[in-house]
């Protein structure tokens, strides 16, 4: 495996975008397009290159290669060895070739879309916001590639701050900056507790490597089949603890609950930032750590349910939220919420390739739809209440059906992308969660949300482009030009055609193999030993069961998500396709509040920073001043009003120190006298 | 015959409670500085009284150096004095406290 | 003679500036700066030392001569750099460069005293991190606080006064206490010892420590001067609850004062426990390791929440000093390679990393007149060069992987976590949520600060910094990113410095 062939350019595939990140920075003021045509030449080669990459791993090859030693030194591991070294490596097996092409995509088709979003705009900062791009996916690319954990959590990190400089983009407003603030604050309070798994990982186990015979996934199963006593816990508990402390960087990252509230405000920065931020960058980087380190979760059963819970939890949660909000964007983004708690349930069942599978086509849809947003967002000359579209469907025809396309399969309507991937997430979990009740609950919420998905989707897509046009902006819009559209055709197919990678059900039902993602992740091309679906599927402890065969099964499951995907998407045609849809919000009643004020969990977050947090800040800041500076200062003026006193010794006058002298000493001579005897 | 060593002490012990009663009394400058000049003088007959006692010349030899200390003494303290007066019109010593803190 | 002539270079260095004429004052010490930074970096490039400079290490740049005879005692010029002392050399004679170019703005008055009090320092600086002989070690150690007291009190802000004395007080009745303590055990150490170099000491106390002195047993002793001079040293790191002078002195001092104060005058606290703590007293480190931890812990969270409240960007970043120091103590505690090294790591990484905040500050201060929090906004549309370098050094400071800060905060962690004493993770888990408080108080006094509409009113023109106040900034951020990606540099030597201590002496 050694670096053979196009793998010796993997390190390239991360670095184009550093480059552009630095050409941009320091040229781009004198460039044409401000740095817009380096970060897309670098992005693009980046693709190349990550196709390359997905083409050798299909031709049965892999990569796994330490570029660079970080450090190295002693360590007093619990098992394992006794020394350790964090290195830079690069693994490319087929879950991260797969992630290398999706992240590139995007992150090449948001790139030209910032030409027509951004530059035709006349923003100022062009230079800055390129800049930040490339590092965006630098960033991204190197922790898809990253062959440890250390090195993703380090990529994560620059992720979170990328996803900062972003999202605080335009940073003259009051809004953005304190968006980025939020987003950078709340995923560093997940990033903590990752943190704090990465070293107890790295001190239990001695490595942090991902693949290979000395693998942490593999010191841990080997610690947990010996019985060995981990920190005080047994292994399993151990491996669980450890597991979900990584898994708060997850939740931080991926906008699962209760660290989501940072994603809807990330609406602030600019449309392009929000489509690589929910598509392919720092919303995905959350799921596909739990992906790539999916064998030491499969270790624990307790941590696999947790995940899954909080990932069907999140999914009902953010989906009752998306129906009630008037911002196009703000819809997306707690549609992005919902779906990755779709994918994190799918990764928590065990369906691994479900989860990846979904992960893949959301990266599509979404991208697409975002970028449709910010197409929208340009029609409608920077407005994006929905309220005040309408009508946009005859006068923007590629943006309508692009869009469409994206929000059918984000509805999951088949034969569309989403439909395939979400049902696999929903199928696996049924057949858990017959066996475990926890996992049922999860099910029931995942299943739950899909109604909802449906209905705030196509709530969306009638008010925005149905109906009469409800402001002179709508009436008019302005013309996007190729740089818009070309990202939007070649997603908008996307969207249409990538559940062909994985027809499970057709699988299932007709015995015809169509199911292409699952052989590839399974290594049947090429894999690192350890790291497929296969392996992962000894580790796991779930039982499957069915309800009546496995056909049956697999028919029931689509057939309920389907038939409520459909009711969904149909309550919102009979209530928003009409030319003057009205807000129906007294029917949710005192929900709509609830609704509308995300259950509160701003003002609760808000609360912990501000009604917490800063008055234990405040009374430490008194309790310095007062007690620790005062005591410090009370030394000092007991000291000085002491001395005051004893100088007054010193009255100045010649005649008292002289008589002073002479008592001193007559004393001395009496003090000698009476001890030396005299007398 | 010579006198025995008792009355030089005694003289000596004489001068100086005088000198000192002087420094402790006067307020006069120029008084303190004979005063002062008194108190020398007790330790310097002292000195050749017990170099003559000891048939040891080096207290003698210290007289004369006390004696051209005390000449420089009264040169830096008489300059003293004429700034003192200079200053408050008066020689005083226990006008000038402005120096204490 | 390297080492003489680094120090000789920055003595007559500081005469000359002293008598120099105020217009060229800053241009001729910066000059006469870059000597003692190219030597060292050829220091740096030369060192050929192995080993702990007091445990029978190999010395680089090796000089002894006999000096005074004191009884039965000798006090010698010993000087020596192992893999601990150069990187802190190396840390002072450039960021006295830096903090020399960035007061180029702000001083205007009394310049060739100011220039040649700051070369003062930096002679001594480097004296302290190069004396193998205790006497040495203490003049030098000493002799940092008057002109630091002078810098303060000359050219600092309204309370000057109030904060140098609070500075020089307490640090010298501190420096007192770890004085008499460290006497009382040489004298202790009865005939074992005939010198005040650190290396026979060092070896004294390793083979069976003090027979007892003043009445105390050789054990009691050994506990009672463990604890003086670790109080001692902990008011200089400075540690909670002794660190009140710190943000005073800060407040007050002009920014190349603070520049150095917290670049390096710290790190003497911190290398000076490590150099005679951690060294000397392996026995009772694992003794008290537990409260040491817990203070550690305490100074960490507590000066976090502290910076949390305040106003003054000067005094966010002082606390937030104090809580980066408490993250070293807790690295030194841990007792194990990558805790102790990546402490020395640390004191070098945030000496860069806090030099080139208060740089940051100063820069904007010059600009706007103000650091109050409270009273800016959009600085950025303003500066944009100096607030992205101050950005950058905020994330420095949070922190960010790729560049130094996040090395140090993570091997300490690493290494804490893995120590023996009771309770290790738990304590380092609690420690390792500074990081988010000090992502929380940046952010906020960033969103504050340099985002928004620029809104600042004043009656002249707030332009771009000078071109000489950018360039130290980048050189600092520059050494910063360097270390984070490639952090070996020095920790490789850090570490063969470290480990003797860790294994008791034995090579």
């Amino acid at each position: 495996m050694a670096g053979t062939g196009i793998f010796s350019y993997a390190p390239a595939i991360a670095l184009f975008p550093l480059v552009a990140f630095v050409v941009a920075l320091v040229f781009g003021k004198y460039m044409p397009k401000k740095g817009a045509i380096a970060g897309i030449f670098a992005t693009a080669g980046s693709l190349v290159l990550s196709l390359a990459m997905l083409a050798a791993v299909a031709g049965g090859e892999v990569y796994h290669e330490t570029i660079y030693e970080w450090t190295s030194g002693a360590v007093a591991s619990e098992v394992g060895a006794d020394g350790i070294e964090f290195t830079f490596g690069i693994l490319i097996d087929p879950l991260s070739a797969l992630m290398l092409v999706i992240v590139s995509l995007v992150a090449v088709l948001v790139h030209v879309f910032s030409l027509g979003y951004m530059n035709a705009e006349g923003e100022t900062g062009l230079p800055r916001y390129y800049a930040e791009l490339g590092l965006f996916t630098f960033s991204m690319l190197a922790f898809v590639f990253a062959d440890n954990l250390l090195m993703a959590f380090m990529f994560f990190e620059l992720v979170g701050l990328c996803s900062y400089l972003l999202i605080g983009f335009w940073f003259r407003t009051k809004s953005a900056p304190s968006a980025a603030k939020k987003a950078f604050l709340v995923t560093r309070f997940g990033d903590y507790f990752f943190l704090i798994g990465v070293v107890a990982i790295a001190a239990t186990f001695g490595t942090v490597a991902f693949a290979g015979d000395d693998s942490f996934v593999t010191a841990a199963e080997t610690a947990i089949d010996d019985g060995t006593q981990l920190f005080g816990f047994d292994a399993q508990t151990w491996v669980t603890i450890t597991g979900l402390l990584v898994l708060g960087g997850v939740i931080g990252k991926s906008a699962q609950f209760p660290l989501h509230t940072w994603l809807p405000d990330a609406m602030e920065g600019p449309t392009t930032v929000s489509a690589l931020i929910h598509a392919a960058t720092m919303v995905a980087a959350g799921v596909y750590l739990v992906a790539r380190m999916f064998g030491y979760y499969a270790l624990s059963p307790t941590a696999l349910a947790i995940i899954a819970f909080v990932g069907g939890f999140t999914a009902l949660f953010a989906a009752t939220m998306g129906v009630v909000k008037d911002d196009i964007k703000q819809v997306l983004a707690y549609s992005t919420i919902s779906q990755y708690g779709y994918m994190m349930l799918g990764l928590g069942v065990g369906g691994y390739v479900a989860g990846v599978f979904h992960l893949m086509n959301h990266a599509f849809f979404k991208a697409l739809l975002f970028l449709g947003a910010g197409a929208v967002i340009i029609l409608m000359h920077h407005e994006q209440d929905m309220w005040k579209m309408g009508g946009l469907k005859d006068k923007a025809p590629v943006t309508y059906y692009t869009f469409l396309a994206g929000a059918l399969a984000l509805a999951g309507i088949i034969p569309f992308s989403g439909f395939w991937s979400k049902d696999e997430i929903l199928y696996d979990a049924l057949i858990v969660g017959l066996e475990e009740p926890v996992i049922l609950a999860a099910y029931a919420m995942g299943l739950v949300a899909v109604f909802f998905t449906g209905f705030y989707t196509f709530r969306m897509v009638f008010l925005t482009f149905h109906g009469e046009p409800r402001s002179e902006a709508a009436e008019d819009p302005h013309p996007v030009g190729w740089a818009v559209k070309v990202p939007l055709i070649t997603l908008g197919v996307l969207a249409l055609v990538a559940g062909i990678a994985n027809l499970a059900p057709v699988y299932k039902l007709t015995g015809i193999e169509l199911t292409f993602l699952e052989s590839w992740l399974d290594g049947e091309y090429g894999a690192v030993e350890g790291l497929t679906y296969s392996a992962y599927g000894e580790l796991l402890a779930y039982e499957a069961g069915t309800i009546g065969t496995e056909q049956q099964t697999v028919l029931i499951a689509a057939g309920v998500s389907l038939l409520l995907a459909f009711s969904g998407a149909g309550v919102a045609w009979k209530l928003y396709n009409v030319p003057e849809p009205s807000r129906h919000v007294t029917k949710l009643g005192g929900a709509y509040t609830v609704l509308r004020s995300n259950y509160y969990q701003d003002e609760f977050q808000v609360w912990l920073a501000e009604g917490v947090t800063q008055p234990i800040a405040r009374a430490a800041d008194r309790f310095d001043r007062t007690v620790i500076d005062g005591t410090v200062n009370g030394v000092s003026s007991i000291s000085l009003f002491g001395s005051n006193r004893v100088k007054r010794l010193q009255t100045g006058i010649v005649t008292n120190y002289a008589a002073l002298l002479v008592a001193g000493f007559i004393g001395l001579l009496l003090v000698l006298g009476l001890y030396g005897g005299w007398f | 015959m010579t006198v025995a060593l008792e009355y030089y002490v005694l003289l000596s012990i004489a001068l100086f409670c005088i000198g000192l009663f002087g420094v402790l009394t006067r307020r006069n400058a120029l008084m303190f500085l004979m005063s002062v000049e008194l108190m020398l003088n007790a330790a310097n007959i002292n000195l050749i009284a017990f170099a003559f006692y000891h048939g040891n010349l080096t207290g003698q030899v210290f007289a004369l150096f006390t004696m051209a200390l005390a000449a420089a003494e009264v040169a830096v303290g008489l300059g003293i004095i004429l700034v003192l007066y200079r200053n408050f019109r008066d020689v005083d010593v226990t006008v000038p406290t402005t120096m204490r803190w | 003679m390297m080492i003489e002539a680094l120090i000789a270079v920055a003595l007559v260095g500081a005469l000359v500036t002293f008598v120099a004429p105020n217009r060229i004052a800053g241009k001729l010490a910066f000059a006469i700066s870059l000597v003692p930074v190219v030597l060292s970096l050829w220091l740096f490039t030369a060192f050929d030392g192995s080993g702990n400079a007091l445990l029978e290490g190999s010395l680089a740049f090796e000089s002894q001569y006999e000096w005074i005879q004191l009884g039965e005692y000798s006090i010698s010029w010993f000087v020596g750099l192992d893999g601990i002392s150069l990187p802190l050399v190396v840390l002072t004679t450039i960021l006295t460069s830096a903090a020399i170019m960035s007061s180029w703005t702000p001083i205007d008055d009394r310049e060739s005293q100011f220039y040649g009090l700051v070369l003062f320092i930096e002679a001594n600086l480097i004296g302290v991190f190069a004396a193998l002989d205790f006497f040495l070690w203490f003049i030098f150690w000493e002799a940092v606080l008057i002109p630091m007291y002078l810098l303060i009190g000359i050219w600092g802000g309204p309370r000057r006064k109030y904060a140098a004395i609070k500075f020089f007080v307490y640090t010298n009745v501190a420096s007192l206490v770890m004085f008499g303590a460290f006497i009382a055990l040489v004298f202790g150490l009865g005939d074992s010892v005939t010198s005040f170099a650190l290396p026979e000491i060092a070896t004294a106390m390793l083979n069976g420590g003090p027979d007892g002195f003043l009445g105390l047993e050789g054990t009691t002793l050994t506990s009672v001067v463990f604890i003086a001079m670790f109080l001692g040293f902990a008011v200089k790191v400075p540690v909670v609850p002794f660190h009140t002078w710190l943000p005073d002195a800060h407040v007050e001092a002009p920014t190349p004062a603070s520049v150095l104060l917290a670049g390096v005058l710290l790190k003497m606290g911190t290398y000076a426990l490590l150099r005679f703590n951690f060294t000397m007293f392996p026995g009772q480190v694992e003794t008290y390791a537990v409260p040491i931890a817990a203070i550690a812990v305490i100074s960490v969270i507590y000066g976090a929440m502290l910076a949390l409240a305040q106003t003054d960007l000067k005094r966010i970043v002082a606390y937030s000093s104090v809580s980066s120091m408490g993250y070293v103590i807790l690295g030194l505690i841990a007792y194990t390679q990558f805790g102790v090294g990546g402490a020395t790591f640390q004191m070098v990484s945030h000496g860069f990393i806090s030099g080139l905040m208060f740089m940051a500050v100063g820069v904007i201060y010059n600009a706007t007149h103000t650091r109050l929090v409270t009273d800016m906004s959009g600085m950025a549309d303003r500066m944009p060069i100096a607030v992205g370098i101050l950005i950058a050094g905020a994330f420095g400071y949070m922190g960010l992987p790729l560049m130094s800060g996040f090395y140090g905060e993570f091997t300490i962690f690493f290494g804490a976590f893995q120590a023996d004493f009771a309770y290790a993770p738990l304590f380092t888990s609690l420690a390792m949520f500074g990081i988010v408080i000090v992502a929380g108080y940046l952010l906020f006094a960033l969103q504050r600060t340099v985002f928004g509409p620029y809104e600042l009113e004043t009656d002249y023109e707030v332009g771009r910094a000078p071109l000489h106040d950018i360039v130290p900034m980048f050189v600092l951020l520059g050494i910063i990113i360097l270390l984070g990606v490639a952090p070996d540099l020095i920790f490789e030597m850090i570490t063969d410095a470290v480990d003797p201590i860790l294994s008791g002496g034995e090579q």
